[in-house]
């Protein structure tokens, strides 16, 4: 009985490391018909569902588009969608799970800076591309030579607030609004530097608000009588919107200022009238002058009902660019594929793009002021 | 700015106040922490923006959202609940139950209605009133005049009608009260119903208020008001009123003082203070089995 089982042991195991080199096997060749993969995580389900399924859209347009050419080496593009819940330990699993798939070339995602960073060491590791149409954390493509950006740096955006503030709007004492993530608390803070490094500018007040509470009634009496005249908003349009609404109740003359992730539709919808002189910064604006872009919106707003957001376009750009490297590279060797993306210019509708050495695009930036319940590009 | 922090720590408090009265009322009878609660909030929110989406007209979408909400309440308590209490299955059980329960509400709203925030509409033109140089809605004064006729209805229902006396009777024996030819399933549905409806009037107001309705956002407040109605002392109304307010103070003096990043916090530190000085909450009686 003991060796009968002994025997049945050995043979269980024996086959469990088959099974296992056969797999490695038959994942390796990477066959000539087999579609290439791309692999595009975000939250699809939760709190931030709205985003993921907007950039997988965006991401898809884009693919649809090569398709549409013949794919690219010669072979069809294949999407992969996971769902990271905007949460770090799904966002570990998910990493693990598409680096032990030989085929997926590249990743676009993860949605919030700090997920992004908690997956980036894994894709790093195991030499699969990570572009990141959102994370704007500082830190974040430093992780890496495979971690890329196609987003703002957040430091850049606030540049063009900082000009905004002193030429434009000629306000000097600011406020900030941020949410308690890692995003918003480093963002925030590198707000609050700015300010406090220009003569010309006041910090009167440096608020950090917990996102879902939407109650900033409290902080916006603080502010108010701290004698804010602008107030900066580090959040996405769950924050500034709600913001607006509450601030302009109380003091109907405050100028408020969002980045370039509160340029959404939702943002009007949910604010109303007091979104209206909103300014912010943005890479990507939908403007129908330009044909390009103009075929992105129609097809997005045909599946989507709505316009896309400047994270939107620049997944449909992050797509693009790597679906470009692969062709300017001729074959999918993981190292020269990354010097090839680190390489190129890509005339996207996001501007032109080319990463630095640490993997950061620099972006353009127009800037857009909410009117008569529209966006519309800011003149002085 | 005290005066206008304090007014606005006073109309958060009455937004927790509102919905805590739906927490204590569930475990006032039943001995029963009703963690779905916070997805009944917001269910109701979303039923009224459905219906008014539908061309209801505000007032009867209003109606249909609050009480669809008090059935979903009764449906929770049928398929998830009932059948432990037949099955005799601790209390804990129960209360994992409708943990889970307000998981599976918040997704099939995501599902129906997306993620994303909406704009809820406005019930009533709002108004600004000044109190010394502070400034306090109108809408937040009808918040604080609806918990506390919410608040005054219950403790009638519960003290001095028929239906009280079984429900009270339910709360100190179930079996005895059903050999006494109490309909008890009964009860316990009308109890949840009634959960329900309060659940959905709070975030009607609470809504209206903000003019924002998402899947989760009965999850922070939720907490929040659970907290309210245990530093009053659950199942006891007049605690929760009490609870509320004394929560949205302490986050306005926490914000002021603090700064807004610790609200939170110093709400719950307080809780935590309160309820090591005084175990069975601020009003809350002596002897009370709390899960």
């Amino acid at each position: 009985m003991k060796k009968l089982r002994s025997v049945l042991s050995l043979i269980l195991v024996a086959s469990m490391v088959l099974a296992l080199l056969s797999s490695c096997t038959a994942g390796a060749d990477n066959d000539e018909d087999s579609p290439i993969k791309i692999a595009v995580a975000f939250p699809m389900t939760g709190d931030q569902a709205e985003y993921g399924q907007s950039f997988l859209l965006a991401a898809q347009i884009k693919v649809d588009e090569w398709n549409a050419k013949g794919g690219v080496l010669g072979r069809a593009i294949e999407l992969v969608s996971y769902d990271d819940k905007n949460s770090s330990e799904e966002a570990a699993t998910i990493a693990q799970k598409i680096v032990s798939t030989p085929d997926i070339v590249g990743v676009l995602g993860h949605f919030s800076s700090g997920v992004s960073m908690v997956a980036a060491p894994i894709y790093e590791e195991n030499q699969v591309i990570e572009i990141s149409n959102t994370a704007s954390h500082p830190d974040y493509s430093s992780i890496g030579d495979y971690i890329f950006r196609n987003n703002a740096v957040i430091s850049n955006e606030f540049e063009v607030i900082e000009s905004l503030l002193t030429e434009d709007l000629k306000l000097s004492k600011v406020g900030i609004v941020a949410i308690k993530t890692d995003w918003g608390t480093t963002a925030g803070a590198i707000a609050a530097d700015m300010i406090r490094n220009n003569d010309a500018l006041t910090l009167v007040g440096h608020e950090e608000v917990v996102e879902g509470s939407d109650d900033y009634s409290l902080v916006i009496a603080k502010l108010k009588e701290a004698g804010a005249e602008a107030v900066i908003s580090v959040g996405m349009y769950a924050l500034i919107a709600p913001l607006a609404r509450q601030y302009k109740a109380v003091d109907p003359d405050i100028q408020i200022l969002g980045l370039s992730n509160s340029y959404a539709q939702q943002l009007i919808e949910l604010g109303g009238e007091a979104t209206e002189g909103i300014i912010f910064p943005v890479s990507f604006y939908s403007d129908p002058q330009n044909p390009e872009i103009k075929r992105f919106v129609d097809a997005y707003v045909e599946s989507f009902g709505s316009e896309p957001s400047a994270l939107a376009a620049q997944a449909y750009d992050s797509i693009g660019i790597l679906l470009e490297a692969i062709k300017a590279n001729g074959n999918l060797d993981r190292p020269s594929l990354r010097d090839t993306l680190n390489n190129i210019t890509y005339p996207g509708i996001t501007g032109e793009t080319k990463f630095d050495a640490i993997g950061d695009a620099t972006k353009n930036y127009t800037k857009l002021i909410v009117k008569d319940g529209n966006f519309v590009p800011y003149e002085n | 700015m005290m005066l206008q922090q304090l007014l606005n720590g006073m109309a958060l408090g009455m937004a927790y106040a509102l919905i805590a009265v739906g927490y204590t009322l569930v475990f006032g009878i039943l001995r029963l922490v009703n963690f779905s609660h916070g997805a009944v909030y917001a269910f109701g929110a979303h039923m009224v923006v459905f219906f008014i989406g539908m061309n209801f007209g505000l007032l009867p979408a209003v109606v249909f959202g609050i009480l669809l909400s008090g059935l979903l309440g009764v449906l929770i308590d049928k398929i998830a609940l009932n059948p432990l209490r037949k099955k005799k299955s601790p209390n804990i059980s129960a209360l994992i139950t409708t943990i889970g329960v307000s998981y599976i509400i918040q997704n099939l709203l995501v599902l129906g209605f997306g993620s994303g925030r909406k704009s809820f509409p406005k019930l009533i033109e709002t108004r600004s009133i000044m109190i010394g140089d502070a400034q306090i809605t109108n809408i937040q004064l009808l918040m604080l005049v609806v918990s506390v006729v919410l608040f005054l209805s219950l403790t009638v229902l519960v003290k001095y009608t028929k239906i009280g006396l079984a429900m009270r009777a339910v709360e100190q024996h179930e079996t005895n009260a059903a050999l006494m030819g109490i309909p008890t399933s009964f009860i316990i549905s009308f109890t949840f119903f009634l959960g329900g409806l309060t659940a959905a009037i709070a975030s009607v107001l609470i809504g209206s208020h903000y003019e924002i309705v998402y899947p989760t956002m009965g999850m922070m407040i939720g907490l929040k008001a659970f907290s309210a109605a245990v530093l009053g002392g659950i199942g006891v109304f007049y605690g929760s009123i009490v609870g509320g307010l004394l929560i949205g103070l302490t986050e306005a003096l926490a914000a002021t003082w603090f700064g807004a990043e610790y609200r939170d916090s110093v709400a719950f530190i307080v809780l935590i203070l309160v309820l090591i000085l005084r175990p069975m909450g601020l009003f809350g009686k002596k002897g009370l089995n709390k899960v």
